[in-house]
């Protein structure tokens, strides 16, 4: 392992790592545009120039491999003057529209000119003028102006995805980023483009002129499109509410996880938290009765919900738990199945048709906590609770999160069975045909709104974080089922769901020593399941 | 040209072939086989762009990086013939400007242009190496220098 001296601190480095990596072990940050871990080396923007003693003149640090007895220096006057000099070249044709810029604020133009720009502008003539503002696909806008052609995407859409949409055409300060003439930006992770491009040449469709990024609130977070767990951040503009209509949750970004998604993610997932702040938001408990919709408090529909149960035997009671449930929850709503001794449970429920799944990182299971509900013994037949509630032998019936109509059921068999039970409850954040024809409707909150763990199809449990307050009344679903039990007579103590999760640990031998300390940031695996292989580009 | 006729004969196939083992990536080839493909489709158009792609296992993209970078690329049907005169520096000096628009004035078309009977490209270009005998046109594979208007004229009428 060589050992070098960078800015009189010395370390011990893997034989291969570049001297950008290196520093970063150190805490020193070498700027640099097109240098990304995830990528090949381009050596194109010649940023992360540092002196290295006996050679004669600066070198660029992505490109140059650590080796024994290198002594590095990143702050001479020479290195900090041409830093300068190639940020002034970068910024010749840059259009300076800052203002309008959706990446004002992340912009690593605005940083590493305040940095290590800070010179006074020399450029008198007219700029190069190139398109602006062309949608590259549904969900990335290109500048090309704003562009200085590092070819981070290039070589994601060559490396990564291997699609190779994108390419660098003309020449000189004509050079422009683009697609082949007639083709689109349309690959399932597109949206990673706009995360490693670090000016405002690629912004996002769905985020631009949202809200500014300054007035945004970070959370970790998983994302449940789908069996996966990717790590993700959950960028929520609390501040500024006004700006898009009410829109909590800005965007959704992908968070480093080597052992899971890296630094990407899938624009399916990227793009689909628009449930969370949808119209379609159950926000009170309401009891429908006779086409008669009436609101209650939650000790009312508690309580309805107890008299429920209470006036259904066991054997005629059934719970359809859902995949998209935290761990937490299904932990709550096997305590209450065992504690009312009612035995028909499962969750799963046939997608409408088979999910998209590719080698890299979809998953065709679009539940993030299949892996879970597994774990903890849910799995009963579903169809036959559905055929045992169409012959009237399922009485009352708990569905939590899913439309039953928007499923692989024929509707007509979901009906004849949803209106042969004598009482529906549904538990979800998000109303359907569902919850419109149950007799109770609980809110509960969404993802971003609460804590708790999903269990990764390959075992890992990873935790989520609360971005957001509920909306309305809503509450965790653990809470809802926590208060069930408790009116129901049990002994409930778990008043936040890390008590769930201590139960479960205690209770399920696949999570027996797992604590949300032991998860962390980036995951615990459940007994008996070894990591598998980080997800890898396919090359 | 549709697209169905934008294909190499086996014997161009093989010279391809020939081509890509020259080189230690096959990409080196791209830019012999990219001539090979304006002289035998006439220009580079997007389908033809496409076609040498998929003889890379390129995307096309990749392809359309070259050819926009390089001016000797065609990507618009060119006339049967292409008159390239010199504008720099040696050349300019020397009368470039009064051949250009003497070749403008009578062939009635401007830089970048074809005559409408298909006989003549008409391009400026940069320095071609031959500033002893500015100014200096390449009239397609052959150079014409010490240029007069009398003497543009003489050759423009032999093209065919």
């Amino acid at each position: 392992m060589p050992k070098l001296t960078i800015d009189g601190k010395e370390i011990e480095v893997p034989a291969g790592t570049n001297l950008i990596e290196a520093a970063r072990r150190l805490g020193i940050e070498i700027p640099h545009y097109c240098y990304h871990p995830g990528l090949s080396i381009a050596g194109q923007c010649r940023l992360c120039m540092v002196d290295i003693e006996k050679t004669p003149r600066p070198t660029i640090a992505c490109n140059t491999p650590a080796t024994d007895g290198m002594i590095v220096h990143t702050q001479t006057d020479r290195v900090k003057e041409t830093r300068r000099s190639i940020m002034e070249f970068h910024l010749i044709n840059h259009p300076l529209d800052c203002p309008v810029c959706d990446q004002a604020g992340e912009c690593w133009l605005q940083i590493y000119y305040m940095q290590h720009g800070l010179y006074d502008p020399r450029m008198k003539d007219e700029k190069v003028h190139k398109p602006k503002a062309v949608p590259l696909g549904p969900h990335v806008m290109l500048d090309a102006e704003r562009c200085i052609l590092c070819s981070r995407c290039v070589r994601f859409c060559d490396e990564v995805t291997q699609t190779g949409e994108l390419g660098i055409f003309n020449r000189g300060d004509h050079s422009e980023i683009g697609l082949f003439p007639g083709a689109d930006l349309t690959n399932k992770y597109s949206g990673n483009v706009v995360d490693i491009c670090p000016v405002g040449a690629l912004t996002d469709r769905d985020f631009r002129f949202q809200v500014r990024v300054w007035y945004l609130d970070t959370t970790k977070s998983i994302c449940p499109g789908c069996a996966r767990g990717c790590n993700i951040d959950v960028h929520v503009n609390r501040r500024r509410p006004h700006h898009a209509e009410g829109r909590r949750v800005a965007r959704v970004k992908p968070r480093f996880n080597e052992d899971v998604n890296r630094w990407w993610m899938c624009d399916e997932g990227r793009y689909g938290y628009g449930f969370v702040d949808a119209p379609t938001r159950l926000v009170l408990p309401v009891r429908n009765d006779a086409g008669e919709t009436r609101e209650l408090s939650w000790g009312g529909a508690i309580a309805a919900v107890v008299d429920a149960l209470g006036r259904t035997p066991a054997d005629q009671t059934a719970i359809i738990a859902s995949p998209k449930l935290a761990n937490e929850d299904l932990f709550a709503i096997k305590t209450l199945a065992e504690a009312r001794g009612i035995r028909q449970v499962g969750f799963r429920v046939p997608p409408p048709e088979p999910g998209y799944e590719d080698d890299f990182l979809i998953r065709a299971d679009k539940n993030p906590n299949t892996r879970g509900a597994e774990l903890m013994g849910l799995d009963g037949k579903v169809d036959k609770i559905l055929n045992e509630a169409t012959a009237h032998r399922v009485r009352s019936l708990l569905v939590f999160e899913h439309d039953l109509f928007d499923t692989g059921w024929r509707e007509s068999d979901v009906r004849s069975a949803l209106e042969a039970v004598d009482t529906l409850i549904f538990v979800g954040p998000n109303g359907s045909r569902t919850s419109d024809r149950a007799h109770l409707a609980l809110p509960a909150s969404a993802w971003v709104e609460r804590d708790g763990t999903f269990t990764s199809f390959e075992g890992r449990v990873q935790r989520f974080r609360p971005a957001l307050g509920a909306l309305g009344e809503a509450i965790p679903t653990w809470e809802i089922v926590g208060r069930i039990l408790a009116a129901t007579g049990a002994p409930v103590t778990a008043t936040r769901a890390e008590h769930w999760f201590r139960a479960l640990a205690a209770g399920v031998p696949a999570f027996a020593g797992l604590t949300y300390q032991s998860i962390g940031d980036t995951g615990a695996m459940t007994a008996g399941t070894a990591p598998q292989a980080p997800a890898e580009a396919k090359a | 040209m549709s697209v169905q006729s934008i294909a190499f004969s086996t014997g161009q196939l093989a010279e391809v072939r020939r081509l890509q083992g020259l080189y230690p990536d096959k990409r080196g080839a791209l830019l012999p086989v990219l001539h090979m493909a304006q002289d035998t489709f006439g220009y580079v158009s997007l389908e033809v762009e496409e076609y040498v792609a998929s003889l890379f296992g390129l995307s096309p993209a990749h392809v359309h990086e070259v050819v926009t970078f390089y001016t000797l690329y065609f990507r618009q049907p060119r006339g049967r013939h292409v008159v390239a005169v010199c504008h720099n520096l040696s050349c300019h000096l020397a009368g470039a400007p009064l051949i250009l628009a003497h070749l403008k004035e009578r062939l009635g078309i401007d830089v970048g242009e074809t005559t409408d009977d298909g006989r003549i490209t008409l391009q400026a270009v940069e320095c071609l190496c031959a500033c002893e005998a500015a100014p200096m046109m390449q009239v397609d594979d052959r150079y014409e220098m010490n240029l007069t208007p009398d003497k543009v004229d003489r050759i423009v009428e032999a093209l065919r």
